[in-house]
C-alpha cells in the first residue's frame, strides 16, 4: 500500500515535471520562431513625428546615412512623406467622402493650416499622401514594419538615386485618377509621370504616390530631409544592440523603434509563461528527488529489521543495496512511466491554457495608418501589416497567429532531459539507501523492542 | 568443536563504558545443546552477537573446528555467518514478504548451497520441523507465532552450520509451543552434528540442555 502511495506520488511530481518540461520546449520553440520570423529592421523618425498630424523636425539625410556606420548595418532606407494640398495637385484623393472624410478634412484643415474648400463641407477632399523612398523594391515587398503585400501590378520602379519626376501610384489612387502608366499628374507645379501602379491590397496604401527621394525633396523644398528611415541589421539578434547604437548617436532627435522591440513586447506573456513553467519545472523536479529520497529513507528505516536479518544470515552488503536499488529502481520506473503518460496527455491542455491566458494577442489584421502609424512613424508607405494598439501594448497578428497554432511536442531532448533527471533521482536514491544500509549493524537484530 | 577464549567486549556509551563480555572462556562439542542463563543486561545478547560474528570482540579468540573466527575481515565474517551460523530470534525474524518456504531457500542461497539441490533441502527442513506443505507457501504474517518458530528453525538449520545461536527462542510462545521447539532445538542440534547455544530466562527450556551456563555483568561461569 506504501509503495502503492511513493509510486502515485512520484508519478504525479514526475508528469508535473514532464508536462512543464514539454510546454517549456514548445513555448520556447515559439518564442524561437517568432523571433525568426521578426524583421530584421529598425525605424527611426523624428521626435514627435506622427503621421498624418505632423510635427516634429524633419531629420537630414546626412544624419540619417550616418547610420551606415554602424556595426551590423547592412542597409538604410530613407523616405520623406509630405501631403499635397488639394491646391498644389492635379490628384484627387481617393478616401471616401462623407463624414469620415469630413471629419478628416477638418482635421486636415486645421493642422495643416490651408483649406481646399472650406465654404462646401461635403466636397472637401483629404490631402493626398506623397512618400519619396531611396529604396522603392524594398518599400514595395517589406519595409519598416516587416513587410506588406504590396505588388507592381504594372509598369515598372524607379532606381534609388533617380532624380526624375516619376513616381509610382497605388491601384486605389491610380483609378480614382484614371492613371495608367504613362500617364501624368501635377504636383508643386511640376509634371509627374507614372511609371507604375502597385497594388498591396489595401485601401489606404494603394491611396499613396510613391516617388524617388531626392525628387520629393526638391520639389517639395524639402532638400536634404528624411521623414523616416529603416535601418537593417544584418542578424535579428543584433536589432537591440543596433537600436541602442542608434539611439545614442541621433536619440535625442529621433524616435527609435524596432520590430524587434514590438516583438519582444508581444512575447512577454510568452516568456512569463516560459519563467513560470521553468521554476515549475525546478520545483517539480525537486520535489520528486525529495519525495524518492524521504521515502527510500523511510523504507530503509522502516525495514532496519530485514536489513540486520539479511546481515545476520550471511548476505553481502552489496546483495542488500542491490534489492533496494531495484525496488527504488522499480519505483522510479512505474512513477515515469505513469508519470510521462499522465505529463505527455496533461502537457498539451497546459500549454495551451497557459498561452490563452497569457498571450492572449488576437488583434485584427490590417494596419492602423490614422493613429500615428506606430512603428511606421512618418514612413507611411509601407503599411504595417497586421499591427494595432490594443491599449498602448503593440502586438503583431503574425505573432497571435502562430500562438494559436502553438502546438507541445514531445522532442528527443525532453526525453533526454527526462530520463537523466530520472537516472539522476534514483541514484541519489540509491546512494542514500545504500549508506543507510550499510550502516545498520547486524547485532542490532538481537534487540528486542 | 567451539572453543572460546578469554573473550571481551566493552560498549563505549556517553554515559560511560559498559563492559559487556568479561574474559568469557567456555568450550561446546558438535551436537551439544548448551544453555545459557543470566539476568536482563548480563551480557547474553553481547555474546551471542560476538560468536555469530554480528559484532567484534575487543579481545579473545573464538575457535571453530581449528578455525579462529575472531580476526576475521568484513568479507570472512559475512562468508562464515552465511554457511557456518544460523540464528533464532525471539521475535522469529522472518523476511515478512516472501513465503516459509523462500525464508529457508533464501538462507541456502546465501550459503552457497548448490543451486540443484536447494529446494529439496528447502523442503526437507520445513519437513523436519513439520511444517511442509500448504503451509511452507505462507507469508510469516498468516504463521502462528510457534509456526513462524518453527520456519526459522529451518531457516537456521538449513545450510548445515556448525554453530545454532538462539536467543530466548521461547520468549515470545505460550509455554508448550516453547518446549516444543526446545525439543525441536535438541533433536535438530544431534541430527545435525550442530552446536546449540540457547540463551533463555526459563528455567524449563534450561533444564533441556545438555550443559548450563550462567552470565553475571559480563562473567560467565558453568552450573554444576
Ligand atoms: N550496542 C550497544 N551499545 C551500548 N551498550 C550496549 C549495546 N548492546 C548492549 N549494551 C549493553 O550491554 C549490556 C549487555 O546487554 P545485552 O543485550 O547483552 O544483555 P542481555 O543479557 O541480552 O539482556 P536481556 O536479557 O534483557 O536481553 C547492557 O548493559 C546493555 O545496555
Ligand atoms: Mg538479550
Amino acid at each position: 500500500m506504501r509503495s502503492v502511495g511513493v509510486v502515485v506520488i512520484l508519478a504525479v511530481a514526475i508528469a508535473l515535471s514532464i508536462s512543464m518540461l514539454i510546454a517549456r520546449d514548445a513555448v520556447t520553440t515559439k518564442i524561437n520562431s517568432v523571433r525568426a520570423s521578426t524583421g530584421n529592421t529598425i525605424t527611426v523618425s523624428p521626435k514627435g513625428f506622427y503621421g498624418y498630424s505632423g510635427g516634429g523636425t524633419p531629420l537630414t539625410t546626412a544624419e540619417v546615412n550616418d547610420l551606415l556606420d554602424l556595426k551590423n548595418v547592412t542597409s538604410v532606407q530613407e523616405s520623406l512623406s509630405e501631403e499635397l494640398q488639394s491646391s498644389q495637385t492635379s490628384l484627387k484623393s481617393p478616401t471616401p467622402s462623407g463624414t469620415l472624410g469630413g471629419r478628416f478634412g477638418n482635421f486636415g484643415g486645421g493642422s495643416g493650416g490651408s483649406t481646399g474648400s472650406d465654404s462646401s463641407g461635403t466636397t472637401f477632399t483629404i490631402p493626398v499622401r506623397i512618400i519619396g523612398t531611396n529604396s522603392p523594391g524594398n518599400a514595395l515587398v517589406g519595409g519598416a514594419n516587416g513587410g506588406g503585400t504590396e505588388k507592381l501590378t504594372s509598369g515598372t520602379s524607379f532606381s534609388p538615386t533617380s532624380k526624375s519626376n516619376v513616381a509610382i501610384v497605388g491601384a486605389t489612387m491610380a483609378s480614382k485618377n484614371k492613371l495608367k502608366v504613362g500617364s501624368t499628374f501635377t504636383a508643386y507645379g511640376k509634371t509627374v509621370t507614372v511609371i507604375g501602379i502597385y497594388n498591396s491590397g489595401s485601401t489606404f496604401a494603394d491611396s499613396d504616390v510613391l516617388m524617388p527621394l531626392t525628387s520629393l525633396q526638391t520639389l517639395a523644398s524639402a532638400s536634404g530631409q528624411v521623414t523616416s528611415a529603416t535601418v537593417v541589421v544584418n542578424n535579428v539578434n543584433n536589432v537591440t544592440s543596433v537600436t541602442k547604437a542608434i539611439n545614442a548617436k541621433i536619440g535625442s532627435k529621433a524616435d527609435v523603434t524596432s520590430t524587434e522591440a514590438t516583438t519582444e513586447a508581444a512575447l512577454a506573456p510568452l516568456n512569463s509563461v516560459k519563467t513560470i513553467s521553468t521554476y515549475t519545472l525546478f520545483g517539480a523536479v525537486i520535489g520528486a528527488a525529495i519525495i524518492l529520497l524521504l521515502s527510500m529513507l523511510m523504507i530503509v528505516r522502516e525495514r532496519r529489521r530485514e536489513v540486520g536479518v539479511l546481515k545476520a544470515l550471511g548476505a553481502p552488503n552489496r546483495s542488500i543495496i542491490g534489492q533496494f536499488i531495484a525496488e527504488s529502481t522499480t519505483f522510479t520506473v512505474l512513477g515515469a512511466v505513469v508519470g510521462f503518460i499522465i505529463g505527455a496527455a496533461l502537457s498539451s491542455p497546459i500549454a495551451s491554457a497557459l498561452v490563452s491566458s497569457e498571450g492572449s494577442t488576437t488583434p485584427a489584421s490590417g494596419f492602423v495608418r490614422g493613429a500615428g502609424g506606430f512603428g511606421g512613424g512618418g514612413n507611411g508607405f509601407t503599411p504595417p501589416s497586421g499591427t494595432r494598439l490594443p491599449g498602448g501594448g503593440l502586438h503583431a497578428t503574425s505573432v497571435s497567429n502562430t500562438l494559436t497554432t502553438l502546438h507541445t511536442s514531445v522532442g528527443w531532448s525532453t526525453l533526454t532531459y527526462a530520463f537523466v533527471f530520472a537516472v539522476i533521482i534514483a541514484a541519489l536514491g540509491s546512494t542514500v539507501a545504500a549508506a543507510t544500509i550499510v550502516r545498520i549493524r547486524p547485532a542490532e537484530v538481537l534487540r528486542s523492542e | 568443536m567451539l572453543k572460546v577464549d578469554n573473550l571481551n567486549k566493552t560498549f563505549h556509551t556517553a554515559a560511560g563504558d559498559v563492559h559487556a563480555v568479561r574474559n568469557v572462556s567456555f568450550n561446546a562439542d558438535n551436537g551439544e545443546m548448551v544453555a545459557i542463563i543470566g539476568a536482563s543486561g548480563s551480557g547474553k545478547s553481547t555474546l551471542l552477537a560476538l560468536l555469530g560474528l554480528l559484532d567484534a570482540p575487543d579481545k579473545g579468540s573464538i575457535d571453530l573446528d581449528g578455525v579462529e573466527l575472531a580476526n576475521l575481515d568484513s568479507g570472512g565474517r559475512t562468508k562464515y555467518r552465511s554457511s557456518q551460523v544460523g540464528f533464532v530470534f525471539q521475535q522469529f525474524n522472518l523476511i515478512p514478504n516472501l513465503s516459509a518456504r523462500e525464508n529457508v531457500l533464501l538462507a541456502l542461497e546465501y550459503s552457497h548451497w548448490p543451486k540443484a539441490d536447494r529446494a529439496r533441502r528447502a523442503d526437507e527442513m520445513l519437513a523436519l520441523v513439520g511444517l511442509d506443505g500448504e503451509k511452507s507457501r505462507r507469508r510469516p504474517a498468516r504463521l502462528s507465532g510457534g509456526e513462524q518458530q518453527r520456519v526459522a528453525i529451518a531457516r537456521a538449520f538449513a545450510a548445515q552450520p556448525q554453530l545454532i545461536l538462539a536467543d530466548e527462542p521461547t520468549g515470545s510462545l505460550d509455554k508448550s509451543t516453547g518446549q516444543k521447539i526446545v525439543a525441536l532445538l535438541r533433536s535438530a542440534a544431534s541430527t545435525q552434528g550442530a552446536t546449540v547455544l540457547v540463551v533463555t530466562h526459563d528455567e524449563k527450556v534450561a533444564s533441556q540442555a545438555d550443559r548450563r551456563l550462567e552470565i553475571d555483568d559480563g562473567v560467565l561461569a558453568e552450573i554444576a
